[in-house]
C-alpha cells in the first residue's frame, strides 16, 4: 500500500549553510545552547531545532524508508513563517526555502511533493509567490498559520489571496507558527501545543466558516493539520451557537457542520477512537495521512499504526493512507 | 426512574431584589431594557435572560416539573462570581448567595440540592466558607470558574482549598466564564467564539491543570465534575499523552500518563450529540457522566432527562446511571 504524507516539514539547507559559520540567513541566525541544542533566532523569537531537521534529502529519504512513507508532501518549518518580519525579508526566505523545496521536487519526483511559505504579512508578495511556485515550480500550494500576525483569517484583507489560491487551485495546508492562544494564560507542561494547537485550528475552521471565506471560495482547497484539532468534537456546540445568535448567521445560510466536509483532516490524532471518530464525523474521504516529520510531537511509526488499527478498513486506510491525497493533489 | 442535574445556574433572589429596587450587588447594577436587562458591572455586560434566569424557585420548580427534572444541584450563575472583589466583599458575597441557595435546599429537599459560591480570591477565606457552606448549611460542594483571575488551579496557593474539599467530600464543579473568557479576550468575538469554541477549550484546560499540575495525584478522594462534558479533553487526550512522553516540562508532577486520570473526574451531558456523549462515556467510563442541563440556558429536545431517554446507542443500565445513580451515591441524594 503506498502512503502520502501531508504534513512533513523542513528547515531548509540554505538555513543551515548560511549559518554555518555565525552568519544570518536573511538576518535569521542560529545558536546552540550549552547541550547543544540549536535554535533559530528570527527577530524575537526563538524556535529549537531538533537533531533531524538539518538532515538532507538523502538523509531524509532514508528515514521514509524505515517509516514506509512513499511520498512526503514537504513544507518549510512553521518557524519560517516570518510574518513579523519585513515584508522583504519573509519574501526572500520564503524564495529560497520555495526554491529548495521544488528543486527537492523536482529532483525526487517520486518522493516529495512540495508546499510554499509565504510571506503573508504582504498580500500581493504571497499571491506572486504563490503564483510563482504554481505556475513555474509545481508546487502543490502552501502551508500558512492559523491567524496572520493576530489577524483573523476571514478579514476581509486576505480574501483576494483565498480567490487566487482557489483559482491556481492551490491547497492551504493550516498549521500553527510560534505560540498559540493558550500560550497568554498558561505555558505549562507543553500545553499551548497539546491545547493551544487544536485550539488555533478550531478557530480557523470556524472564522472561514462563518466569515462566508468558503461560500465566497467554493472550490478552495484547505487541510487542517492535527485532525482539525477541536473541530469535529466541538461542532455541535458550533451549531448551537449558529442556531441561537443572529451574529453567528450573519454570513452564512447553513449550519457550520455542513462545512465540514469542505476541509481535509490530517491523520495525526494519537488514538484509535479518536480517528475513529474523525472518520465518523467528516467521511473518510476527508482524512489524509499526516506525521509532523521531524518532531517530537510527531507520532511514532504513523504508517504501521494506522495498518494496524482494528476498527479501520481495508478501504478507509487505503483512502487515508494515499488515494485522497492522490485525488486531491494529482500525485 | 429520578433524574439529578448537576449543572443548573442560579442568579440569587438577594441579587435581584437589590438590583431591582435601584440598588447596586456587590458592583453590579440593573441596566433596564428590553426583557429582563442586564446587570452592568465587574467591567462587562451580564444579560439577565433568558426569563427563566429571574425565576423564583417556585416558579423554577414549576420549570423542572414540565421538563422532568428531580433534582437540580443549584449553583452560582459563574458571571457574577466577584473573584476580582477584595476579600470582604467577596466572602459577603458568597455568604449571601450561599444562605440563599442553603434555604432552597432545606424548604425543598427534595427537589434542590446546592453548590457553595466561595471567594476564591483569598484561598485561606475560601476554606472557611467551603467549611461552613458544607457543614453548616448543607451544601455539596462548591462550584468554581475554571480560572481564578489570571491564575491556573495547579498553581501551589490553591492545594490547600484542595486538601480542604478531599477532606470535607466536597464535589468541586468546574464551569468558565460563558462569554468572557480566554477566546474571547484573543479573538474578534464578532461569531461569538469565546461561547461556542472558549467555553470547551476552558473546560479542557481546567483538566490539563488538575492533571498535569499533580492535583489529582496529591488529592486521591478530590470530586471533580467539569462541565459540557468537559470540553474536549477527553478528545484531546492522546496528544496530551504524547506530550507527556516526550517533554519532560509534561512530567514535572505526575509519573504516569495524564489520561491515567481522566476517569478521576466527573463529566456532564452537555456534549451538544449523541456521539461526543458516547465517546465521552467509552473513554472514562459510565460511572463518570452525570446528567447536566445547563439550565436555563441550553432548550433541549424534548428535555435534558428526556434526551438522554431518548438515546439509541446507551443501555438502560447506561442510562440510569447517567440519569441519577451516579449523583445519588457521588452526592448521597
Amino acid at each position: 500500500m503506498r502512503s502520502i504524507d501531508i504534513h512533513a516539514h523542513i528547515t531548509p539547507q540554505c538555513f543551515w549553510r548560511a549559518t554555518q559559520d555565525g552568519g544570518d540567513w536573511h538576518t535569521i541566525r542560529r545558536e546552540q545552547d550549552a547541550r547543544g541544542k540549536e535554535y533559530a533566532l528570527s527577530g524575537d523569537s526563538q524556535g529549537q531545532l531538533p537533531p533531524k531537521s538539518s538532515w538532507t534529502p538523502e538523509q531524509r529519504l532514508a528515514d521514509m524508508d524505515s517509516l514506509g512513507v512513499d511520498i512526503q508532501v514537504v513544507s518549510t518549518y512553521a518557524g519560517f513563517y516570518n510574518y513579523h518580519l519585513d515584508a522583504a525579508i519573509a519574501t526572500a526566505t520564503s524564495r529560497d526555502a520555495n526554491n529548495e523545496v521544488g528543486d527537492m521536487a523536482n529532483s525526487w519526483p517520486d518522493r516529495f511533493a512540495a508546499l510554499a511559505t509565504l510571506p503573508m504579512q504582504d498580500v500581493n508578495a504571497a499571491v506572486a509567490e504563490l503564483e510563482r511556485v504554481m505556475h513555474q515550480l509545481g508546487f502543490k500550494g502552501a502551508m500558512i498559520n492559523d491567524n496572520i500576525n493576530g489577524r483573523q483569517l476571514d478579514d476581509p484583507e486576505f480574501l483576494p489571496f483565498w480567490k487566487a489560491a482557489e483559482e491556481m487551485g492551490a491547497m492551504i495546508l493550516f498549521h500553527q507558527g510560534g505560540g498559540t492562544l493558550v500560550n497568554s494564560r498558561i505555558r505549562r507542561y507543553h500545553l499551548p501545543n497539546s491545547i493551544g494547537n487544536l485550539a488555533d485550528r478550531a478557530i480557523t475552521f470556524a472564522s472561514l466558516v462563518m466569515g462566508g471565506v468558503m461560500d465566497a471560495c467554493p472550490d478552495l482547497k484547505i487541510c487542517l493539520s492535527h485532525g482539525g484539532g477541536y473541530v469535529c468534537h466541538g461542532i455541535g456546540r458550533i451549531d448551537r451557537s449558529w442556531e441561537t445568535r443572529a451574529e453567528v448567521r450573519a454570513n452564512i445560510s447553513q449550519p457550520p457542520s455542513a462545512y465540514l466536509r469542505r476541509f481535509y483532516y490530517d491523520s495525526i490524532v494519537y488514538t484509535e477512537a479518536a480517528l475513529r471518530f474523525l472518520i465518523d464525523t467528516v467521511g473518510a474521504d476527508r482524512v489524509v495521512f499526516g506525521t509532523d516529520w521531524p518532531y517530537d510531537m510527531a507520532q511514532d511509526w504513523p504508517v504501521s499504526w494506522i495498518l494496524g488499527l482494528e476498527s479501520i478498513t481495508g478501504e478507509e486506510k487505503e483512502l487515508i493512507l494515499w488515494k485522497n491525497l492522490e485525488s486531491l493533489l494529482g500525485l | 426512574m429520578r433524574s439529578i442535574d448537576v449543572h443548573a445556574h442560579l442568579v440569587p433572589q438577594c441579587l435581584l431584589n437589590t438590583v431591582d429596587s435601584g440598588g447596586e450587588w456587590h458592583g453590579l447594577r440593573l441596566e433596564k431594557g428590553d426583557g429582563p436587562g442586564r446587570l452592568v458591572g465587574h467591567g462587562r455586560h451580564i444579560p439577565l435572560g433568558p426569563t427563566q434566569l429571574r425565576f423564583t424557585p417556585e416558579e423554577r420548580i414549576r420549570d423542572m416539573d414540565q421538563q422532568g427534572t428531580d433534582v437540580q444541584v443549584v449553583s452560582i450563575h459563574m458571571p457574577i462570581v466577584g473573584y476580582h472583589l477584595d476579600s470582604p466583599d467577596g466572602l459577603q458575597l458568597a455568604r449571601e448567595v450561599n444562605d440563599e441557595i442553603s434555604f432552597m435546599t432545606k424548604q425543598w429537599p427534595q427537589r434542590f440540592a446546592g453548590l457553595a459560591t466561595l471567594p476564591v480570591q483569598d484561598v485561606d477565606t475560601s476554606i472557611s466558607e467551603l467549611e461552613r457552606s458544607v457543614t453548616e448549611l448543607g451544601l455539596k460542594g462548591a462550584a468554581l470558574d475554571t480560572v481564578v483571575n489570571a491564575s491556573n488551579w495547579d498553581e501551589e496557593q490553591f492545594l490547600p482549598l484542595f486538601k480542604a474539599a478531599e477532606q470535607l467530600g466536597a464535589l468541586l464543579f468546574y464551569h468558565p466564564q460563558p462569554n468572557n473568557n480566554l477566546i474571547s479576550q484573543q479573538v474578534n468575538d464578532k461569531y461569538a467564539f469565546g461561547n461556542s469554541i472558549g467555553v470547551p477549550l476552558e473546560d479542557a484546560l481546567l483538566v490539563a491543570a488538575l492533571i498535569f499540575g499533580g492535583v489529582m495525584e496529591k488529592c486521591p478522594d478530590l470530586k471533580v465534575c467539569v462541565a459540557h462534558g468537559g470540553g474536549p479533553a477527553c478528545f484531546g487526550m492522546g496528544r496530551m499523552d504524547h506530550a507527556w512522553q516526550v517533554r519532560a516540562e509534561a512530567r514535572i508532577n505526575i509519573q504516569r500518563p495524564p489520561s491515567t486520570y481522566l476517569s478521576r473526574m466527573y463529566y456532564d451531558t452537555v456534549t451538544n450529540s449523541e456521539a461526543v456523549l458516547r465517546f465521552l462515556i467509552d473513554t472514562v467510563g459510565i460511572d463518570r457522566v452525570v446528567l447536566g442541563s445547563d439550565w436555563p440556558f441550553v432548550g433541549w429536545d424534548p428535555s435534558p432527562a428526556g434526551w438522554v431517554q431518548g438515546l439509541e446507542s446507551l443501555t438502560a443500565e447506561e442510562k440510569d446511571k447517567v440519569l441519577w445513580q451516579n449523583l445519588e451515591s457521588l452526592l448521597g441524594i
